[in-house]
């Protein structure tokens, strides 16, 4: 099955979404700081990251996955967002965001699942 | 009650003595009120010593000729009609009389009725002159008032801090004052002048929009607009129809407000209620997350789980609830309707009560506290709540912060007006540039060392606020990996 790496400052929502893609027998890694996501992701090259947007971090979610495609590494990212309905931020894909999809917080196990999957089966094809 | 009229006065002064008395008796059945003189001389006195209506004057007297007295009367009182009488009427003295101002003559030997037409002629005329000197005087008061009002209402308007300017519809400018003119950021406009390219587009539309309405409503049409950019300048342009009293469109009247303060506090307000939100949802959404599991079936989560993300989610409302009575007080200091109770607060009690309170915490992470706290300590005025509140936020910072087995020590002595309070900690310490961020809200320092220490960010912000609110100060220095020592000072000398 697929590695999947979870990256997010918050322990409970790590542990949250390990438990969910793990009972769909999915291996997880996580971290969480931005710097030791980027540490998981060239060490352990997963096959999907899901990436928080870490507003508090000095160098938050959209810093890394900008540093991550600069490092030629195109790994599909989901970006967990907690806070884009709230200030009426809207995420879009583009240069800034190199993003594949976003997920609104709290996660719903279902949808967490179904994106997951589809971004998968997306590289899957391109393969 | 009756009218007082005021009684028409005639002078008659001649030095006939019968006709003189005569023509007074003949008057005074008429109603008139008459004085009389005998001579020149005394016809000039009189008639100088009030104003007559009539004045009837004998020309050849054996002081003083008629003329002259004429000459006197009318250089004091313009206004009395004169008339001369004489026996030797003639062509130039006739001429000459009313040269001098005399209304008519009358020829001697004249019948009473001769007297009294000529005297009610000259009573009609006086009327007139008076009727149109109090008419003329009314006016021009008038006319004073009006431009004494006038130039009031345009100090006014020069005064307000409000941009005034005022266009009729062919868009000239009518009426402008300075205020206007810095609000718009225009130099080099006059009175007349087409002002449609000057001004900002989102006026000209609504002016525009205005004039085009086939019916004007009295309806006051607002927008906004950036003049300076980056909310340097932003004014708020209010423009009004002024109608004419025909009901057709006269003008627009253009009020100009400087709303910058306002969208900056906007500004601030909305960062704010962002970053609130923000904090509220983390700890919401992770609540929710370990639910929507625990209620997910398919997952198949242990018993043993359940129970473990339950507690985690009461942690996480915990420090939810936590954060609610932070902002709380937060706004409640800053609406300033937190009831004080400001007594003698004893620094030394309400540190060791607060050492009371965090005990738990400090026997958890085995941190020893050290004070040196001065004797007989002066007390301040202040509310106990907000001192202890003060102390457990710095307190509980310092022992979350502080490595285990560390120490705190707590000094507090008088330095002049002041008492001054140090707690030092062996904790982490901070980076310089945390330093500088530490006092806003929401700002919690973020590094390897910080991982698992829970607050709300708003601890120290509520320090500085208390503070700041008695007068005093706070300061802090730290060095990273070694400690932080917060330094405050409070006035002893509070009224």
């Amino acid at each position: 099955m697929a590695l999947i790496a979870i990256i997010d400052d918050d322990p409970d929502i790590l542990d949250a979404s390990s438990l969910v893609l793990k009972s769909k027998g999915y291996d997880v890694v996580t971290a969480s700081n931005p710097t030791d996501g980027f540490k998981i992701i060239t060490e352990r090259k997963p096959s999907l990251i899901i990436l928080d947007v870490m507003m508090d971090e000095p160098d938050d979610g959209f810093f890394l996955a900008q540093k991550l495609r600069r490092e030629n590494i195109q790994t599909p990212i989901l970006m967990y967002t907690s806070v884009s309905k709230a200030i009426g931020m809207d995420f879009n894909k583009s240069e800034m965001v190199p993003v594949d999809d976003f997920v609104e917080k709290p996660i719903s196990p279902d949808e967490l699942v179904a994106k997951v999957e589809a971004l998968l089966n997306k590289v899957g094809e391109k393969k | 009650m009756a009218v007082e009229v005021k009684k028409v006065c005639i002078l008659i002064v001649d030095d006939e003595k019968g006709l003189r008395i005569g023509a007074q008796r003949l008057l005074e059945d008429e109603g008139y009120e008459v004085e009389t003189a005998d001579c020149g001389e005394e016809g000039i006195r009189i008639g100088k010593s009030k104003e007559f209506d009539v004045a009837i004057i004998d020309l050849k007297m054996p002081d003083i000729d008629g003329l002259e007295v004429l000459k006197e009367i009318k250089g004091a009182f313009p206004n009395t009609i004169c008339f001369i009488a004489t026996a030797y009427a003639s062509y130039d003295t006739a001429i000459q009389s009313t040269r001098l101002g005399a209304y008519g003559y009358i020829p001697k030997p004249f019948t009473p009725e001769e007297l009294i037409y000529q005297v009610e002629l000259g009573v009609k005329q006086r009327q007139l002159i008076v009727e149109a000197l109090r008419l003329k005087q009314e006016r021009e008061e008038q006319l004073l008032e009006l431009a004494s009002e006038k130039s009031r209402l345009n100090t006014i308007i020069k005064a307000i801090s409000d941009g005034v300017l005022v266009i009729n519809k062919n868009i000239e400018l009518v009426y402008f004052n300075y205020a206007a003119l810095r609000f718009l950021n225009i130099q080099n406009v006059k009175i007349g002048q087409k002002v449609d390219e000057k001004l900002p587009p989102q006026i000209s539309e609504i002016i525009e929009k205005i004039i085009n309405k086939d019916k004007i409503l009295l309806k006051t049409y607002t927008t906004q607009i950036e003049i300076l950019p980056n909310n340097e300048l932003i004014i708020e342009a209010a423009c009004t129809p002024v109608p004419n009293p025909d009901g057709s469109l006269a003008g627009v009247v253009i009020i100009l407000s400087n709303v910058t303060q306002f969208k900056k506090i906007e500004l601030i307000k909305n960062q704010f209620v962002s970053m609130v939100a923000h904090e509220l949802k983390t700890p919401l959404a992770a609540v929710q997350g370990f639910i929507n599991i625990i209620l997910d079936d398919s997952l198949n989560v242990d018993r043993e789980k359940q129970k473990e993300y339950l507690e985690r989610s009461t942690i996480r409302l915990k420090s939810l609830k936590d954060l609610v009575n932070d902002l709380l007080d937060i706004s409640r200091m800053e609406l300033k309707t937190k009831q004080r109770e400001i007594e003698d607060v004893n620094i030394i009690e309400t540190l060791k009560s607060t050492l009371q309170f965090l005990e738990f915490e400090l026997k958890k992470k085995e941190i020893s506290v050290d004070t040196n706290i001065q004797e007989n300590l002066p007390t301040i005025k202040a509310d106990v709540s907000e001192i202890t509140r003060l102390f457990t936020n710095l307190i509980s910072n310092a022992i979350k912060y502080n490595k285990e087995s560390g120490s705190i020590y707590i000094i507090a002595h008088q330095e002049n007006n002041y008492v001054c309070i140090k707690i030092r900690d062996t904790g982490i310490g901070m980076k310089p540039e945390e330093k500088d961020r530490l006092f806003s809200e929401f700002y919690r320092a973020k590094n390897e060392k910080t991982r698992g220490i829970s607050g709300t960010g708003l601890g120290l912000s509520i320090v500085k606020k208390i503070v700041e609110s008695y007068y005093g100060k706070i300061e802090v220095e730290s060095v990273f990996g070694y400690g932080t020592t917060f330094t405050i000072h409070l006035p002893i000398n509070q009224n």
